[in-house]
C-alpha cells in the first residue's frame, strides 16, 4: 500500500518544457488517467516516475519515500509500454517471469495465475514475434502486474491494438487494475478510454495539469475551453458572445437570436466570452420560437447510436448537433431552429479560456 | 482555488531534494577506449614534434629543433616532388579504374538472382586476401621466367615484358594488383546501394518507356551518389596511403619509381634513420588524409543514418 | 530496364565471364601451383593437367626446406601460429574494450563519448606509420618491442573502430524501452546489459569480431615494424620466406595458400555481414 505523490516536478529539454511544475497524488488502488494531446508531456511524466530520466526540479515519492535519484529497479514500479517492449529473445513465459526475483515453483504458479487472468496461457511458449498484437499487449501487462508493484504505470497500452480488442480491454482493465492495491497512472490520448477506465482524470496540456477531476466532473464542468474541446465527440460547439443580465438571467445574441445562457447571479454583464454547448444538448426542430437560432441543415451523418447534424447558423457559424437516431431530423438543406437549455450553456472567458462557473460569477459580484 | 493550485502550494512547502547524481557509468565504460585513444594520440603528437626536429637515429648528438626546416627542405627536394606525384598518380588511377569497374560489375549483378549472389560472394575473395599476400601471388604470376601472365603476353607477341621490374610498367603492375584486391570493395558497396534504392522511379520510367541511358544518368546515378561518394572517398583515403602492395612487390622500386608516401617514410626511418624527415613526410600525408576524411565522415554519417532508418 | 535482347544477354554473359576469370584466376592458379614441384612450374607452356604433389606442404609443415644450397630451417608454421594468436587476442581485447564503450556511446549521449568515437574513426584513416614509427621508439623504451602484447595493443587501431561503430549501430537499434522494462522488473544495469543488450546485439558483435579478425590477420605493416622473426604473422613471414627460399616457387605458393585460407573461409562464413563491416557500419547488406 503506497501512495504516489508528484510534487512540483519540472523537466526541460532545451527549449521544450514537457513538465512545468506538475503536482499530482495517486492513492493506493486508485486509477488516475493522464490525458492530453500528443506532445503534452504525458510520457515524460511517466518516464520520470519510472526513473528513465530525473526531474530538473521537484520530488516524486512512493509511500512517502522519495524515489528521485534511485535506480529504476529499486522504485517498486511496474510499467507497460506503448510499444510493449517485450524481450524478443525470450518466450512469453520468460518475459512475464522476468519480473519475479523468487525462484522455483512460486514463479511457475504466479505466472500461471496471471496468464490465466489475462487469457494468454496457451501462448506462454511463444516468442514475441509469434504473438499477435493483442497477445503482446496482454503479455506486457502480465509482466507489469506480476510483481505486485506499488505503482503501476501504463503508457497508452491500447494504442497499438485493433479497435475490437481495445473495446474489450477497456471493459476488462479497470477490474484487472483494481485487483491489487497499486496506485495506477494510466496515460492515454483517447478521452473515452480515460473516462471508461479512470477514477480521476488529470488533463495535461503543455507540461501543466489543467484540471484533475472525476470523469463526470471534467465532462460537465471543464476548467477551460481547451479541456471542453478535448472531451466529447463530436466536439463542443462554440460561439463568440457578450452576455448581459436580464431578469436575473444572462442572455446573449447567438446568430441573431437572443439565447438564455444561465443565471446572472447579480451580474450586469460578462464581457467577451466563448459560449460552449455540447452537441447532444442541442434541440433541433422545424418550429420557430423566440429562443431558437435559425439554421440550415448542411448534412446528416447517421451513426449507430445517434445522428450527427451539421448545421449552418444564420450568421454562418457551423455547429454540430447529436440527436437520438429516432428523433425527427429533417433532411439536408431544410431550414430548422436550434435551442438549448440555459443550464447546458458553458461560458468561458475569451481572453484566458477559463470557464466562468457559477462560483466565479458570485465572486466577481 | 482549484485542486491543482492547492497541491502546488503544498509542494512549495516541501524541502527541495539535492539534485542529480553525476552519471559516472558512461565514463567508466568508455575508459578503456579512451586509453586506446591516448595511446594513438601520444605517438601522433610525438610525430608532429619529431617533424620539427633534426633527428637522425645514427647521429643522436645532432638532434635539435629546426622549426619548419624539414618541410622547407622538401620544397627544393626532387625526391619529395617525385613522392607526391607518384602518390597522386597511383591514387587517381586506382580509384578511377576501381570505381568504373566496380560500378559496372555492380550494375551487372544488380538483380538478386542466385547466380549473381554467388558471383558477388566469389568476388569478395580477393578483397579478403591480405594485400601483401596478394602482391606475392601476382609476383609469382608475373615472374619473367615462368609466370603465367608473362606466358600469356608472350602469346600475343610481347616478349621480355618485365612487369614490376621495369620502370615503365611497374606502376601498371601494382595498379593491377590494387585493382584486383579493391575493386570488389567498391562493387559490394555500390551493389548494396543499388539494391536498396526504391523501385518506384524505375518502374515508372519503364512504364513511360524512358530510354535506358536517361534512366541511368538521371535516376540511377543521382540516387546512388551517396554510396559512390562514400566508397570513392574510402578508397581515396586508403589508396593514397598504400604501403602493403607496393612494399611487398617492389619496396618502392625499381629505383624510386614507386616511392609513395608511406614507403618513402618507411625507408627514411629504417634505411636512412632520418626520423625528422620521415615524420615531416607523414605529417604532410596526414594533412591530406585529414581533409579527405573530414569530407568522408560527413557522407559516411549520412549513409549510416539511412541504414539505421533515422534519416 | 533489364536488357532481355539476345545481344544484351550475350554481352552480360561475356562481361561476367571476363570478370570472374580476372578475379578468380590468380587464386585458382596459385592453388594449383602449390601442388606442383619446381620442374612442373617451370615448364613452358604451362599445363593445367599435372601429377599433384604434397611435397610443398610437407616441407612447410615439417619446417625442413630442401634447396639447391642444402637444407634450410623455416619457421612458416610459427608465423601461422603467431597470426592465430595475435589476431584472436586482438579481437578478444577489442571486444572486451569495445562492446561496453559502444554501449555507452549508443545509450548515453555525452561529449567525451562522441570525441572518442570520432577520434578512433578519424585515425582509422590516418597514415598508420605516423603512429607506428614514434610508437616503435616508445616500445623500445618500454620493452614492448617484439612482444605479443605490444602487437595486440596496436592491432586495437584496426579492431576497435570497427567494433565500436558496428556494435554501436546494433545497440542503437535496440529500443531503450526494452532495457527499461527489464530494469523496472527489478534488474540492475549490469543485468540489463548482459541479458538484454548483449544478446540482442549478438549478431552484430559476432560480425564485428569476425571482421576484425580478418583485418588483423591481413595486416602487414604493424608487425613489419614492431615484430621480429619469432613474433611475425604470416603476412610478414611470407615475404621473408620468399627472400629466404629463393626459387622454391611451389613452397611459396603453398605458403600463400596456407596464409589466405583462414580468412577466405571466415569471409565466406561471414559474407552476410561483410558489407556492413567494410563500410564500418554505414551500409547494411
Amino acid at each position: 500500500m503506497a501512495r504516489l505523490e508528484i510534487n512540483s516536478v519540472s523537466k526541460a529539454f532545451g527549449a521544450a518544457r514537457p513538465a512545468d511544475g506538475l503536482s499530482l497524488a495517486v492513492e493506493p488502488g486508485e486509477i488516475v488517467a493522464v490525458f492530453g494531446p500528443s506532445g503534452s508531456g504525458k510520457t515524460v511524466l511517466l518516464r520520470m516516475i519510472a526513473g528513465m530520466f530525473e526531474p530538473d526540479d521537484g520530488d516524486i515519492t512512493v509511500g512517502g519515500r522519495s524515489v528521485v535519484g534511485a535506480p529504476p529497479e529499486r522504485r517498486g514500479i511496474g510499467m507497460a509500454f506503448q510499444n510493449f517492449a517485450l524481450f524478443p529473445h525470450m518466450t512469453a513465459r520468460d518475459n512475464i517471469a522476468s519480473g519475479l526475483r523468487a525462484g522455483g515453483n512460486e514463479v511457475a504458479s504466479r505466472v500461471a495465475a496471471i496468464s490465466k487472468l489475462l487469457k494468454i496461457e496457451h501462448v506462454l511458449g511463444h516468442t514475441p514475434r509469434e504473438l499477435s498484437n493483442g497477445q503482446k499487449q496482454r503479455t506486457a501487462l502480465a509482466r507489469a502486474l506480476i510483481g505486485n508493484p506499488d505503482v503501476l504505470l501504463l503508457d497508452d497500452p491500447l494504442r497499438n491494438v485493433d479497435a475490437k480488442l481495445r473495446y474489450e480491454m477497456r471493459l476488462e482493465l479497470p477490474n484487472l487494475l483494481r485487483r491489487g492495491t497499486a496506485a495506477v497512472l494510466y496515460v492515454t490520448q483517447d478521452y473515452r478510454e480515460a473516462m471508461a477506465i479512470a477514477d480521476r482524470i488529470a488533463v495535461l496540456i503543455d507540461g501543466r495539469l489543467a484540471q484533475v477531476a472525476t470523469p463526470a466532473d471534467i465532462y460537465a464542468q471543464p476548467a477551460s475551453v481547451a479541456i471542453a474541446r478535448l472531451f466529447g465527440d463530436p466536439t463542443i460547439n462554440l460561439a463568440e458572445v457578450s452576455p448581459v443580465a436580464e431578469h436575473g438571467m444572462l442572455s446573449a445574441m447567438v446568430a441573431g437570436a437572443r439565447m438564455r445562457v444561465g443565471a446572472a447571479d447579480g451580474l450586469a454583464s460578462l464581457g467577451a466570452c466563448w459560449l460552449g454547448v455540447r452537441p447532444e444538448d442541442l434541440v433541433v426542430s422545424s418550429a420557430s420560437a423566440d429562443d431558437a437560432i435559425p439554421a440550415r441543415i448542411l448534412a446528416i451523418t447517421p451513426m449507430h447510436e445517434k445522428a450527427v447534424l451539421l448545421l449552418r447558423l444564420a450568421d454562418g457559424t457551423e455547429w454540430l448537433a447529436a440527436l437520438p437516431p429516432d428523433a425527427p431530423q429533417g433532411a439536408a438543406d431544410d431550414g430548422v431552429f436550434v435551442r438549448f437549455a440555459p443550464d447546458a450553456a458553458m461560458l468561458f472567458d475569451r481572453a484566458t479560456g477559463l470557464r466562468i462557473g457559477p462560483s466565479h460569477r458570485l465572486k466577481a459580484a | 482555488m482549484s485542486m491543482v493550485q492547492l497541491l502546488q502550494t503544498n509542494a512549495q512547502a516541501a524541502p527541495a531534494k539535492p539534485r542529480p547524481r553525476v552519471r559516472l557509468l558512461p565514463y567508466l565504460l568508455s575508459l578503456p577506449a579512451l586509453l586506446v585513444c591516448v595511446a594513438i594520440l601520444v605517438p601522433f603528437v610525438t610525430a608532429a614534434v619529431y617533424s620539427l626536429q633534426r633527428y637522425r637515429l645514427n647521429l643522436p648528438y645532432l638532434r635539435g629543433f629546426i622549426g619548419a626546416g624539414n618541410y622547407i627542405d622538401f620544397l627544393t627536394d626532387p625526391a619529395f616532388w617525385n613522392t607526391l606525384q607518384i602518390s597522386i598518380t597511383y591514387t587517381a588511377v586506382t580509384v578511377v579504374v576501381e570505381l568504373l569497374l566496380g560500378l559496372g560489375i555492380a550494375l551487372l549483378l544488380r538483380r538478386p538472382t542466385r547466380f549473381h549472389n554467388a558471383v558477388s560472394i566469389m568476388l569478395l575473395l580477393p578483397l579478403m586476401t591480405a594485400p601483401a599476400i596478394a602482391a606475392l601471388m601476382w609476383k609469382l604470376m608475373t615472374n619473367p621466367s615462368f609466370g603465367i601472365l608473362s606466358y600469356f603476353v608472350g602469346l600475343f607477341g610481347v616478349t621480355d615484358f618485365k612487369w614490376a621490374s621495369d620502370p615503365s610498367t611497374a606502376l601498371f603492375t601494382v595498379v593491377l594488383v590494387d585493382v584486383w584486391v579493391y575493386t570488389p570493395f567498391i562493387m559490394i558497396l555500390l551493389l548494396a546501394g543499388l539494391r536498396s534504392l526504391p523501385r518506384q522511379p524505375f518502374e515508372a520510367a519503364a512504364l513511360d518507356g524512358v530510354p535506358a541511358s536517361f534512366v541511368f544518368f538521371r535516376i540511377t546515378l543521382p540516387m546512388l551518389a551517396p554510396y559512390i561518394i562514400t566508397a570513392s572517398l574510402f578508397r581515396l583515403l586508403d589508396s593514397i596511403q598504400q604501403f602493403d602492395i607496393i612494399y611487398a612487390m617492389t619496396q618502392g622500386g625499381p629505383g624510386d619509381r614507386l616511392m609513395v608516401f608511406q614507403v618513402q617514410a618507411y625507408l627514411e626511418f629504417f634505411q636512412y634513420t632520418n626520423v625528422g624527415r620521415s615524420a615531416a613526410l607523414l605529417m604532410i600525408l596526414w594533412l591530406i588524409t585529414n581533409i579527405l576524411s573530414n569530407i568522408f565522415i560527413k557522407n559516411w554519417l549520412r549513409l549510416r543514418a539511412r541504414a539505421h532508418g533515422h534519416a | 530496364m533489364e536488357h532481355s535482347s539476345l545481344a544484351g544477354r550475350i554481352f552480360r554473359g561475356v562481361a561476367l565471364s571476363l570478370i570472374l576469370i580476372f578475379f578468380m584466376f590468380p587464386i585458382v592458379w596459385i592453388f594449383l601451383m602449390s601442388f606442383q614441384n619446381n620442374d612442373q612450374i617451370l615448364r613452358i607452356p604451362p599445363r593445367i593437367l599435372f601429377e599433384p604433389t604434397l611435397a610443398n606442404y610437407e616441407a612447410l609443415i615439417s619446417g625442413q626446406l630442401r634447396t639447391a644450397a642444402g637444407n634450410l630451417q623455416i619457421s612458416f608454421m610459427r608465423n601461422l601460429f603467431n597470426s592465430v594468436v595475435l589476431s584472436s587476442a586482438a579481437v578478444l581485447l577489442a571486444l572486451l574494450l569495445g562492446v561496453p564503450a559502444a554501449y555507452a556511446f549508443a545509450r548515453f549521449k555525452f561529449r567525451l563519448g562522441e570525441t572518442i568515437a570520432f577520434t578512433l574513426l578519424s585515425f582509422r584513416f590516418a597514415p598508420p606509420l605516423l603512429v607506428l614509427l614514434p610508437l616503435s621508439l616508445y616500445y623500445q623504451e618500454l620493452g614492448l618491442n617484439d612482444t605479443y602484447f605490444g602487437i595486440v595493443w596496436v592491432y586495437q587501431l584496426i579492431a576497435l573502430p570497427l567494433i565500436l561503430w558496428i556494435v554501436r549501430g546494433y545497440f542503437e537499434d535496440i529500443s531503450p524501452d526494452i532495457e527499461h522494462a527489464y530494469r523496472l522488473a527489478g534488474h540492475s544495469w549490469r543485468e540489463a546489459f548482459t541479458r538484454i543488450a548483449v544478446p540482442l546485439a549478438g549478431p552484430g558483435i559476432a560480425a564485428a569480431g569476425l571482421l576484425s579478425f580478418i583485418f588483423c590477420w591481413n595486416n602487414f605493416v604493424f608487425a613489419l615494424i614492431l615484430a621480429s622473426a619469432d613474433k611475425q604473422p604470416v603476412t610478414v613471414g611470407a615475404l621473408a620466406f620468399v627472400t629466404a627460399s629463393g626459387i622454391q616457387y611451389g613452397q611459396i605458393a603453398a605458403a600463400i595458400v596456407l596464409s589466405v585460407t583462414p580468412t577466405l573461409l571466415l569471409a565466406l562464413y561471414a559474407q552476410r555481414y561483410l558489407v556492413e563491416g567494410l563500410s564500418l557500419g554505414a551500409v547494411k547488406g
